[in-house]
């Protein structure tokens, strides 16, 4: 009897229960917050630390979309309106940190949601993701097995969007014939390095050399940049760099004289590199993501709300450190909001049911459909158009947006066959 | 008898400890426990007058081995968190005889040449170590009952109770070794080493014993860590907690056995709970760093300076107290 009350397992009643228990017997300003209506979104993500520049600025973001979403009114569910209040937890990219802010996250704070990065952290959290039922998101689809239902990936599918930039490439300026490629030999990397090596491939353009892997902790370039250009390529593909990575190997770039086309799949904080190197030499820099004051954004096809007013608001509260992830968390919320209202509820359960009713979903970018299933085992990746961007005068601007599914359907055996050579399909990770 | 009053009293304290606490500072809990024998093992080695660079990646050794004898090779969680610790001595043994050929500066240097090298081996090799993204899905220790308490081991408390009893234990071991003619022995080795080795001692010997014995509990701590959370990376294991490690013992300093303990208790207290609840989540780093800067200015021989000030004045209190009666 005695071992039934001291039971310490954790199954959704009790977590559902002791959340409650806690919320209501030790946290009298939470209290007051149910009172007056106030849903709770979860934000563990990398704030200080190496990787801090991929969650830092989203959390800003999210600081935003939470002001502009409460003046209007905010969460409308069945029972009435809700304000939003996000609750971050800095995981410093550590997935033992990462599992005590979920802990925290779900049962002292009650959130309704929680955001993440993802990569080497979600292995940390999955068991409590697994325990409590709570929805997940997570900005690398990496993540993603059919192991947890609750996670999702609704506004990057890091790396398959970079398919679109090699195939406008290809397109635009054919007389481009070889490349070689960089990357840091980790979790974001690789998968990445698959992706590019697909899309070489199905473009018609020739690695010169394998994909040169260096490791995560490499802070001198010069070797790096020295032996990528030795087979004298037309293409430098730096895959997904950490924007750490991304200035020194341009730096080095610049100074040993390259000349040819770089592509990337980020290019945070690029006014930084241009100050470093040069406008001339950043001129057609390629990589994925806008500027949020790009006239193109405001095309009818995106779903994102006021991306100039929100890209203008956030240079005014922090200049300069408008990156990859500004608009992604929120672009998760708007989603999240949708879904929820569309619920009338904030459960985990209701939410992701109607977010995914259909099996289509309004991406930042435009129309877009649940998919995955092939590379990640699940359909919670939410695929459509995404962006390619190319450094013009200075500026980020965008190109053309480019359908992902439609690559997939063409090439979808190249991307499985890369995958597979690195083991990252789902089944091998 | 004071004494036994004392201990069982700490151990009601500790008992209930988890149960005052919220659910994510019992997460904490659990790894402060681990980090307890992490940072005292290390004691162990700076007996010696080695300080190492390579006890974080040494405590990853034993991570390793122990997820990789329980996912591979199946064998029960408890035994291969020991056989964890046992892989971690004998590759402290291996590196011993590269490492011994240096002293001080040198060594120090060495330790941190050859756990880099430890953790490339990790990146490089995804089979068995799974390359940068490490190993996922580790084996968690197997859930139990003892009629009045069911122990959960996703649970922290169940988890804090177990790794709580591990520590003692390595922690009594290690006070034990000290306080034995080989703990001795080490002092000598640090302080009298010219003299200890005309008196017969084999400095290199006892150095590597003790850097053997310190990576056993450290590999222990390592074990626990990967069956707890589930997860382990070479990132895990890097140099920035390394840092961590030599910041709990030089702020709590080393001179006695609860320094580094006390150093690391507060330290952790401080970054994880009391930085995060006020509001500094995004500037710890900064704080961390002014606190350790002013302790170091401040407080040269550590946190312990003050217990044993304190310790010292009780007891010239006590002495007039009873001149006085007489």
């Amino acid at each position: 009897m005695l071992s039934k009350i001291v039971k310490p397992g954790l199954t959704r009643r009790t977590f559902l229960q002791s959340t409650a228990a806690a919320a209501t017997a030790s946290s009298l300003p939470r209290l007051a917050h149910a009172q007056n209506n106030v849903i709770r979104i979860g934000f563990l993500a990398p704030l200080t630390g190496a990787v801090a520049a991929w969650g830092k600025p989203g959390l800003d973001g999210c600081q935003i979309w939470a002001e502009r979403v409460n003046a209007a009114g905010g969460i409308q569910l069945s029972d009435g309106a809700y304000q939003v209040e996000f609750v971050a937890y800095d995981n410093e990219y550590d997935p033992a940190k990462a599992r005590t802010g979920a802990t925290k996250l779900i049962r002292e704070d009650g959130v309704s949601f929680i955001m993440m990065l993802g990569g080497d952290t979600w292995p940390g959290v999955q068991p409590v993701a697994d325990r409590t039922g709570m929805l997940f998101s997570t900005l690398l689809p990496s993540d993603l097995s059919p192991d947890t239902t609750t996670l999702i990936a609704p506004a990057e599918v890091h790396p398959i969007y970079n398919v679109t930039g090699v195939e406008w490439l290809a397109e635009t300026r054919p007389e481009l014939k070889t490349a070689v490629m960089c990357a840091q030999d980790d979790a974001l990397g690789l998968p990445s390095v698959a992706t590019y090596l697909a899309a070489f491939e199905a473009a018609g353009i020739e690695m010169q050399d394998d994909p040169l892997l260096f490791d995560p902790a490499t802070t001198d370039f010069a070797p790096v940049v020295t032996r990528l250009m030795s087979s004298n390529p037309d293409i430098v593909c730096l895959d997904t760099c950490y924007s750490d990575y991304v200035h020194p190997i341009c730096e080095q770039l610049f100074q040993q004289g390259y000349e040819g086309q770089i592509i990337s799949c980020t290019a945070d904080f690029y006014d930084q590199i241009i100050a470093k190197t040069s406008k001339e030499f950043m001129e057609g820099f390629l990589f994925q993501f806008p500027d949020f004051d790009d006239p193109a954004l405001n095309s009818d096809q995106v779903n994102f709300d006021d991306p100039n007013g929100f890209f203008a608001e956030f240079n005014k509260r922090y200049p300069g450190q408008w990156g990859a992830v500004s608009w992604e968390y929120a672009a998760i919320m708007d989603l999240w909001k949708a879904a929820a209202e569309k619920a009338g509820s904030a459960e985990p359960d209701a939410v992701i049911a109607a977010m995914k009713e259909g099996g289509t979903g309004k991406h930042a970018f435009g129309d877009a459909r649940w998919w995955g299933t092939e590379l990640f085992g699940i359909d919670n990746a939410l695929v459509g158009d995404w962006p390619v961007v190319a450094i013009e005068n200075g500026k980020a601007t965008i190109k053309e947006f480019r359908s992902i599914p439609a690559w997939y359907d063409k090439h979808g055996d190249l991307l499985v066959k890369h995958m597979q050579a690195y083991d990252q399909m789902w089944d091998q990770r | 008898m004071r004494s036994v009053i004392f201990i069982v009293l700490g151990a009601c304290a500790l008992l209930a400890l988890p149960h005052g606490l919220s659910f994510s500072q019992q997460e904490i809990l659990v790894f402060l426990t681990i980090n307890i024998l992490l940072v005292s093992s290390y004691r162990l080695l700076t007996l010696t007058g080695e300080w190492s660079l390579a006890h974080v990646v040494i405590m990853g050794v034993g991570a390793y081995a122990s997820a990789l004898y329980s996912k591979e090779l199946g064998v029960w969680v408890p035994v291969s968190i020991l056989l964890g610790g046992a892989t971690a001595a004998l590759m402290a043994v291996l590196l011993s005889f590269p490492l011994f050929r240096m002293k001080g500066f040198y060594f120090l240097i060495g330790s941190f040449a050859a756990g880099e090298i430890i953790r490339l081996l990790w990146k490089r090799f995804r089979d068995p170590f799974g390359g940068p993204k490490g190993i996922k899905g580790i084996e968690p220790m197997p859930d139990f009952s003892i009629g009045i308490y069911d122990f959960d081991f996703f649970e922290p408390v169940s988890y804090y109770y177990l790794s709580g009893v591990v520590v003692a234990v390595c922690l009594w071991l290690l006070w034990r070794i000290e306080r034995s003619p080989v703990g001795l022995t080490f002092h000598a080795v640090h302080w009298q080493d010219k003299l200890a080795e005309a008196s017969g001692v084999n400095l290199r010997a006892y150095r590597t014993l003790a850097f053997a014995i310190a990576s056993g509990f450290a590999g222990i701590g390592g074990g626990l860590m990967a069956h707890y959370v589930g997860t382990i990376n070479p990132n895990s294991f890097d140099v920035d907690l390394m840092v961590y490690v030599l910041t709990w013992a030089i702020v709590g300093g080393t001179g006695t056995f609860y320094g580094p303990i006390l150093g690391c208790v507060v330290l952790t207290v401080l970054n994880e709970i009391v930085l995060r609840e006020l509001g500094f989540e995004q500037m710890r780093p900064l704080i961390y760093g002014l606190i350790m800067i002013l302790s170091i200015l401040f407080l040269p021989k550590g946190l312990e300076s003050i217990v044993q000030h304190l310790a010292t004045r009780r007891s010239e209190k006590g002495v007039k107290d009873r001149r006085a009666a007489e």
